[in-house]
């Protein structure tokens, strides 16, 4: 007996009970669903942050505090970057053009009667340089401001919206952390940052007025640091000013042994975070995949109901010529197309489901087709697994049993 | 010039061991020759159907040598004795046992399809059969929509389409009326006629009458084995 022809008489079987078939078949769907959505959204995700970082630019480097171990071990990194390192890095560092330290804070920042907690960047003016920011309306703070430690803000777009509701910030006082501030600009949005950190909802006040005015910094090092970004002239350059502002920041922290510092570039972030995002999408393929098992497992539980039902069946079946492995071929093909079927339709829903969370969130889902295909030959393949106790069990019936049982 | 098509030599079949032992045939001989309408009767639980279903390949007995047209069948296989029962045996039951999704006409192609014959001549094939049996205006209903006498002719219709040597069929009448028995028994009679062995168990004497040989089980031995018609009614008394 041919392969064709045991397939026309499996889809015949299967189109006679189209209920049965259907429920079935829904376990498989919504594994394959879950998967083909999950891993979307994962490689969205991944899409997304690599986009991000990318947005960076290419030549730029970050320092933060703390070493490979302590990172990995706390949030609440030691401040070991000063004020004066990112000073030096800019000095001494032929390659860097510019150098964007951070001290980052929260608080409340209040507008006459309207008040939000906001995060509170203290920086200096090279800020919109190195982190390729350009200011709408108004002004950035200059040197002068740093040096005067002068109470003036720039806003993040967003923050600027819901405090002034459209009126004019530029020029208004605002409250942050009780202490008085004019805004003098309004940077331009620029979409949610690496981090959680978004600037478009942040307050940036000079890295001065910060320290002495808010935080009340009275570290005998100097201004801490939450970290340094430093950009460099030219990609070729890269390694070099990686180099040299590691050496440069051993020397003045008179480091012999570990660094109290890592130097990153992007290429190093997207690495890092391509880890956690790849880990992610594994994370969200394997709950998927679980329910791939259990639909797998609601296969093999009707196939094995609908074994003991057909015995006269498969007796019959026997009498009038079909070996055993007719009859396990048979369950098998069963359940194998059961399987497929629920896996494209299931795919089908998944890419439905991955594009409309694409409308919905800010990261367009990724659907490569490899994901389908493994998915329609994995739900197949488990067809063909969890088949295989049913399908036995009907071939080793015993057709005088079988065709007793009436 | 007749030939064997069934030789039992010395055939027991036993259920069970111990205390639960059932002995469903205890060494039985027996020898139908080709071309022969035969009917097996006795009481329920005689064996009767054990030995129907060794002769049909569906059952491997315990102990005893059985031939089918010339082949020990005790020494095949599963596939081996698929492709016979495929191919040498046509079955007809008591229950029908048509499958309830299939056509009149697919239920007959089934042997067919087993057999591997291409769709057309298959379906040529399983109209004839369905012809034969006087069907051929019932060819796409379904077994649901037939009576049963119809749905008889269509196991018998799929029974032949094989063109087997021989026709086992357990109880072939057990379900139907007595004008629709008559029907069922005038087809048999018309295969028997063109060459093919018929063995069936049957209760009835007057089916039994309508056969040329009649074989007596009780308690899975052979007490009777003569030549009909013979006063059937008179034999179900003394067995
Ligand atoms: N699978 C089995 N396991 C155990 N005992 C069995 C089995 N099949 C049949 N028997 C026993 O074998 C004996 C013969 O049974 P069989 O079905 O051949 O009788 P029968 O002559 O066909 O009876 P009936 O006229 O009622 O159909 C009975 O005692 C029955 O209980
Ligand atoms: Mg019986």
């Amino acid at each position: 007996m041919d392969l064709r022809e045991s397939l026309g008489m499996a889809v015949k079987t299967l189109t006679a009970n189209k209920l049965r078939s259907t429920l079935t078949m829904l376990g498989i769907i919504i594994g394959n669903a879950s998967v083909i959505a999950m891993v979307g959204i994962g490689e969205g995700a991944q899409k997304f942050v690599s986009e991000e970082i990318e947005g960076l630019g290419p030549n730029v480097l970050f320092v933060v505090p703390g070493n490979q171990e302590t990172q990995r071990a706390t949030f609440n990194l030691p401040k070991t970057l000063v004020l004066s390192d990112a000073e030096a890095i800019a000095e001494q560092v032929p390659s860097v053009v510019g150098v964007a330290p951070e001290f980052n804070d929260s608080g409340p920042v209040v507008y006459r009667n309207r008040s939000t907690n906001s995060t509170i960047v203290g920086t200096t003016p090279g800020f919109p340089l190195v982190r390729n920011f350009t200011v709408g309306r108004g002004r950035f703070f200059t040197d002068l401001d740093m040096q005067r430690s002068t109470q003036v803000a720039v806003l993040g777009s967003e923050l600027a919206d819901r405090l002034f509701q459209g009126s004019e910030p530029v020029g208004q006082q605002i409250r942050v952390k009780n202490v008085s501030f004019q805004v003098i600009g309004v940077l331009d949005e620029k979409g949610s940052g690496l981090g959680g950190l978004n600037y478009d909802e942040a307050v940036l006040v000079p890295l001065l007025t910060l320290s002495r005015r808010l935080v009340g910094q009275t570290s005998p090092f100097g201004v801490e640091l939450t970290y340094i970004v430093a950009s460099v002239d030219r990609q070729d350059n890269m390694g070099a000013a990686e180099f040299q502002i590691a050496n440069l920041l051993r020397l003045r922290h008179k480091i012999t042994g570990a660094d109290d510092f890592v130097v990153r570039s992007q290429k190093d972030l997207l690495e890092f975070t391509g880890t956690i995002t790849g880990a992610l999408t594994a994370l969200l393929a394997a709950i998927a995949g679980i329910s791939l098992l259990v639909g797998g497992i609601g296969i093999m539980n009707i196939m094995l109901v609908s074994v003991r039902e057909r015995t006269q069946e498969i007796g019959l079946r026997k009498a009038i010529g079909a070996s055993g492995n007719d009859i396990l071929v048979q369950f098998m093909i069963e359940a194998v197309i059961l399987s497929a079927a629920g896996g494209i339709i299931g795919t089908g829903i998944g890419v439905g489901g991955a594009a409309l969370l694409g409308a919905v969130t800010p990261f367009q889902p990724g659907i490569s087709v490899s994901a389908i295909v493994i998915s329609v030959v994995v739900s197949g393949s488990i067809g063909l697994f969890f088949g295989v106790v049913p399908a036995r069990q009907a071939a080793q019936l015993d057709p005088i049993v079988a065709l007793r049982s009436a | 010039m007749t030939q064997p098509i069934i030789q039992f030599d010395h055939i027991s079949k036993i259920y069970g061991t111990g205390n639960t032992e059932v002995r469903a045939l205890s060494d039985v001989s027996l020898t139908v020759q080709s071309g022969e309408y035969c009917a097996i009767m006795g009481p329920s639980g005689s064996g009767k159907s054990t030995a129907m279903n060794v002769i049909g390949c569906l059952d491997r007995p315990t102990a005893g040598r059985y031939c089918l047209d010339g082949v020990d069948v005790s020494l095949l296989d599963d596939r081996a004795l698929a492709h016979i029962r495929n191919q040498k045996i046509g079955f007809v039951f008591q229950q029908f046992h048509l499958l309830p999704q299939l056509t009149a006409l697919e239920n007959v192609m089934l042997p067919m399809v087993y057999a591997g014959v291409p769709y057309p001549e298959r379906h040529d094939r399983a109209t004839a059969a369905l012809t034969r049996v006087g069907l051929d205006n019932r060819l796409s209903n379904k077994p649901a929509q037939l009576s049963g006498g119809q749905q008889q002719r269509v196991a018998i219709a799929r029974a032949i389409v094989n063109q087997p040597v021989l026709l086992l069929a357990d109880e072939p009448t057990g379900a139907l009326d007595s004008h629709t028995t008559q029907d069922v028994m005038a087809i048999f009679a018309e295969l028997n006629a063109s060459g093919i062995t018929v063995v069936m168990v049957t209760h009835e004497a007057e089916v039994a009458r309508l056969t040329r040989r009649v074989v007596w089980f009780r308690d899975g031995e052979v007490v009777h084995d003569h030549l009909a018609p013979e006063d059937i009614g008179q034999m179900a008394f003394t067995a």
